[in-house]
Formats: structure tokens, sequence, C-alpha cells
């Protein structure tokens, strides 16, 4: 893009100055060869797939269970959910992003159907025998913004949860939720406040499922260009995620419950909520940096002070994240893994297919494809944030290429601590 | 003396902003005695952001709303009045930062015609349409 920032600034002395004359040229964190394109363009198809049944299903939650005490189907979208259109995709789209459908993806529907023991039998033996989408994976995530959501600066919608309007809102929609069942309107009674978090959750799925919504058809498009041969270096992958960014930016985020053929709006679209600050920024912190520790390589034990006492300081999200032990216990991205290794394209199963061990340790290597890929998402976003907030990398103003460096600088001290894998993914040999 | 709306409706360069403005249902606030000073981002700043962006916006009022809002400050506050300031708080609720130290900028945004007076508060023209955060 520009070279002029080299010679008009001199070198950062930044422990990772290279990667920051890297931003500062256009590019990524994520170095640009046709390797790394070919990793992260065939990740995000295999992603976008199960994707498209994490929004579909996570909207059904907030919106039709809503409350059910027993919700033992809450993973078995009905017809409408599947066809339901997305409003990024189809002929009938807001802003077209994706070419393809707006109803469910057809690999995705084919799954559901035959699953891996490529027989069709009923939804629930599928279910039964673990043959199915790991929706235990987007409720982890939602569940981290919902917890950490108090504790980030980004967007107001965590405090809106708080407000006497979203109360009395969640009250009407609680109400008539359980019309003519005393036995839980009498619980309300008693405990309204156990009640009224089950709705603030509800409202984190809703505001996860139309930030998914959004990426499903990006990251669907990303690889139809791909294939075309219209996307052909990294940083361009990149730009096509900040222009979608920007795109999305002003998309409302909502919570309507559906009860008895009523529309309850819990959280209105008028409350002016948009999907940059409210769902994909504080997405990005909760579940990208922060996410929770997993179970299987760090002590909860609280005399063993291995997890911080502050929130700010949790540094367990993808970024962070050690794939090796991805496929044994206590290591939740193993959900996600899984989700995705249906869905690979041919021409990553050939590429995996060549190195390490194969087939057999598969899930390892597309989980730190997954990781670079992320580490390409998250440039997007510093990159994003860079033009939202400060200045064009060619910008003549040295006072304002300075304040550009200031702020990628910030952004890569996040990535000094021993864990994050920013070191990692500049080699080919990390796989 | 005109107001803001009048101001912005009778200058070329604001046709963007004018179209956003009625859009966003904004016009009868910003014709109300105030005072307040608006930050108006050109036509050229509109056309800097990326494609796609004013479309959504446009198509979700309360979304678009927000965005204006955060380029109103409540009160008269000329260029003098704002050099003396580190930031101030917008209609919308997010502060916004000022440097006067060399120039005048607001946020990302450089101003390229200060202290336009109104009936009703005062305008700064700026060439980048600022943002939260």
């Amino acid at each position: 893009m520009t070279t002029a920032t080299s010679t008009q600034l001199p070198p950062s002395t930044h422990e990772f100055a290279d990667i920051i004359h890297r931003l500062e040229a256009g590019g990524s964190m994520l170095p640009d060869n046709p390797e790394n394109l070919k990793q992260i363009i065939g990740i995000y198809k295999a992603y976008a797939v199960p994707m498209d049944f994490y929004w579909r299903d996570l909207l059904y939650i907030a919106q039709e269970v809503f409350l059910e005490p027993l919700d033992f189907f809450k993973y078995f979208l009905p017809k409408e959910y599947l066809e339901l259109h997305n409003h990024y995709a189809g002929d009938d789209a807001d802003l077209r992003i994706w070419r393809g459908e707006a109803t469910v993806h057809p690999e995705l529907l084919a799954f559901m159907e035959k699953g891996e023991l490529n027989q069709k039998i009923p939804r629930l033996f599928h279910h039964l025998f673990h043959d199915r989408i790991n929706m235990e994976f987007a409720e982890a995530c939602m569940r981290s913004m919902l917890w950490h959501g108090r504790d980030m600066g980004w967007g107001k919608f965590d405090a809106y949860l708080d407000s006497d309007e979203y109360k009395a809102n969640a009250d009407a929609a609680i109400k008539a939720y359980f019309q003519g069942n005393p036995a839980m309107l009498g619980l309300y009674k008693l405990f309204p406040e156990m009640f009224l978090e089950q709705v603030r959750q509800l409202s984190y799925y809703s505001n996860l499922g139309l930030f998914w919504e959004v990426m499903a058809p990006v990251f669907f498009e990303m690889s139809d260009l791909y294939d075309e041969g219209n996307l052909t270096t990294v940083p361009e992958a990149m730009n096509f995620l900040v222009n979608g960014i920007f795109a999305i930016a002003g998309r409302p985020i909502y919570h309507h419950a559906h009860i008895r053929g009523k529309v309850y709006e819990i959280i209105p679209k008028s409350k002016g909520f948009t999907w940059l600050y409210e769902a994909a920024l504080p997405y990005v912190e909760a579940v990208f940096y922060r996410t929770a520790p997993f179970r299987g390589t760090k002590s909860y034990n609280a005399q063993a002070k291995q997890v911080p006492d502050e929130q700010k300081d949790f540094h367990y999200g993808i970024l962070y994240a050690d794939v090796f032990p991805v496929g044994t216990a206590g290591i939740p991205p193993t959900l996600l893994m899984q989700d995705m290794l249906h869905f690979l394209p041919p021409y990553l199963v050939d590429y995996y297919r060549q190195y390490c061990r194969g087939e057999d340790d598969m899930l390892i290597q597309l989980g730190i494809t997954f990781q670079r890929s992320m580490y390409c998402v998250t440039s997007a976003v510093i990159q994003a944030l860079r033009t939202a907030l400060l200045y064009p990398l060619d910008d003549p103003n040295p006072k304002h290429l300075m304040a550009n460096r200031r702020f990628f600088e910030s952004q890569l001290d996040r990535f000094k601590r021993p864990e994050a894998r920013l070191r990692d993914i500049q080699s080919q040999d990390y796989r | 003396m005109p107001d803001i709306v009048d101001i912005a409706v009778s200058n070329d360069s604001f046709k963007t902003l004018v179209a956003a403005v009625q859009a966003a249902n904004l016009v009868e606030t910003l014709k109300s005695p105030g005072p307040f000073t608006v930050f108006a981002p050109t036509d050229a700043a509109f056309a800097k952001l990326p494609p796609g962006t004013i479309q959504t916006l446009l198509q979700n009022i309360p979304q678009l709303a927000r965005i204006l809002t955060y380029h109103v400050v409540p009160g008269k506050l000329m260029q003098a009045d704002l050099g003396k300031l580190d930031s101030v708080t917008s209609v919308e609720g997010s502060p916004i930062s000022l440097d006067c130290s060399s120039g005048f900028e607001v946020k990302n945004a450089t101003v390229v015609a200060a202290d336009v007076e109104a009936d009703n508060g005062v305008i700064h023209v700026i060439d980048t349409v600022i943002l939260m955060g």
C-alpha cells in the first residue's frame, strides 16, 4: 500500500517491530504467503458451515425456546429456522455479502440429515450418538461474553441489561411466557433475579446469533472469491474483512422473544445498539483474547494463583491457546475443531495429509490453521479500529503516523506474554 | 440568523449529512433553540467510509441517529472554548477528544472551517466522520 511510512518515521523499537512495520504497510499479523492464504481461507469455509448452524440455533433459543425449563430439544432446529433468511445472503438480502442462498447451507443440511454415520436415521439418534454439531461451543462463547460483559469498556449493551427499562421488558416477557403456569409464576415471585439473569443470558444468545449471522456469509464469500482466483494475498483477505466490518457496523443488535404469536421486544432495535460496538468488539475481546482458563491446562485452585484475579488479565482466547492438546479432556476448542473437521475443503485435507501425522492428527493441524486465521481476523479488527479512530496509512502528517504506530504498538503489547502465539504463527513450521 | 439546519442545507458540501439528518428525524431537534455545537462532516468525509456503511445505517434509523448525535455537543462552544479542553461529551454519551495544539483537530478529524455561527449554536466543519470508541 504505502512505503512512505518507513521513510517518514524512524523504525519501531518494539519487540514486534517487524510486525508493526507490516501493519503500517497495510499488512496483517499473519505473514503473507500462498500457504497461509490457502490455510486461512480453507478454514473460514470449514468454520462458516457450523457457524450457519450456530447463529440459527442461538436465535432460535433466544427467541423461541426462551425460558423453557426442560430445554432438551433446544439443539433441534425447526424448519422455520433452517429456512430463516440470512440478512446478508440471497436475493432479498439487506446488503448482499455472499452471493449464495439465504437459507441453511446445503452441506450443513446434508450433515444434519446423515451425519458422520452417513445414514438417514431420526435426528434424535444422531444426537444421542453425538453425531452432530457441537452447539455447546457456541454457548461457551456466549457465556464468555456474558461473564466478561460487565468488565469490558466496549458498547452499552451490558449496562442496558441492568436498567429498569430492561427489567420491565423482561418482566413482561417472563409473565407472558409462564402465563397459566402457577408453579413457575410462583417461583418467579420468590426468586425474580434468577429468572431475570436467565433472560440476560438469552439476550446474549441473541447478541452472538446476530453477530455470527454476519460472519458466516462473509466467510462463505471469501471462500468463493478464493476459489474463483479473486483473492490472492493475505492482506486482500484481511481487507475484505475490514470492509465487511464497516459495511455491517450499523446493523441493529436486539433481543425479541416470540411468545404465543406475540413479539416481546426485550431489547428493541430502537435502542440504537449496533453490530460493531455491541457485538463485534465485545466478542473479539471476550472470545479471542479472554474466555476462561481451560479446565485441562490450568488449576482453579485459589492458593495456586494460576488464574488471574482480574478479568482483564484473562488470556485464554484462541490467540493464546495451546492447540496441541486438542482432542484430550478439558480443552474446550476441541468441540469446534471437531465441527470444522466435517466441512474441510478437499485442498486442506490433502494439505494436512502431507504433514505431521497426516490424517491422525488432523484435528490439531486444523486447530493451528484456525489460530492463524483468527490472527488474520484480529488484524482486520485492529486495522478497522485504526481506520475508524485514527488515520489512513498513507497520511502525510508524521504526527498522525506516529499516533497510528502507538496504536499498533499498544495492540501488540498484548502479545508480549509468553502464552501468545504471535511468534509461532510467523513460521510455517508451526503446525 | 439562520439555524444549524438552514446553514447545512444552503451549503453544497453537506448533501450526505443533510440527507442523513432528515432520514434520522433529527431536523426538528437541530432546529430547536439548543444551543448545540455540531461537528459537521462534509460529503468528502462521508465518501471516505468504506462501501455499504451508509447503506446499512440508512436502513437502520436509530443506529444512524446514534452516529449522528455523536457529532453533536450540547452548548455553543467556539474554537477558543474547545482549545481549553481535552475532550467534550457528545449528545450520544461518548467522549470526543480534542487537540488544538497545532491546528484544530477533533478526534481523528481536522476542522477545515471553524466557528460557523448559527442562530442556535455553532458548526465546525470536519474532514472525517468521527466514530465512538
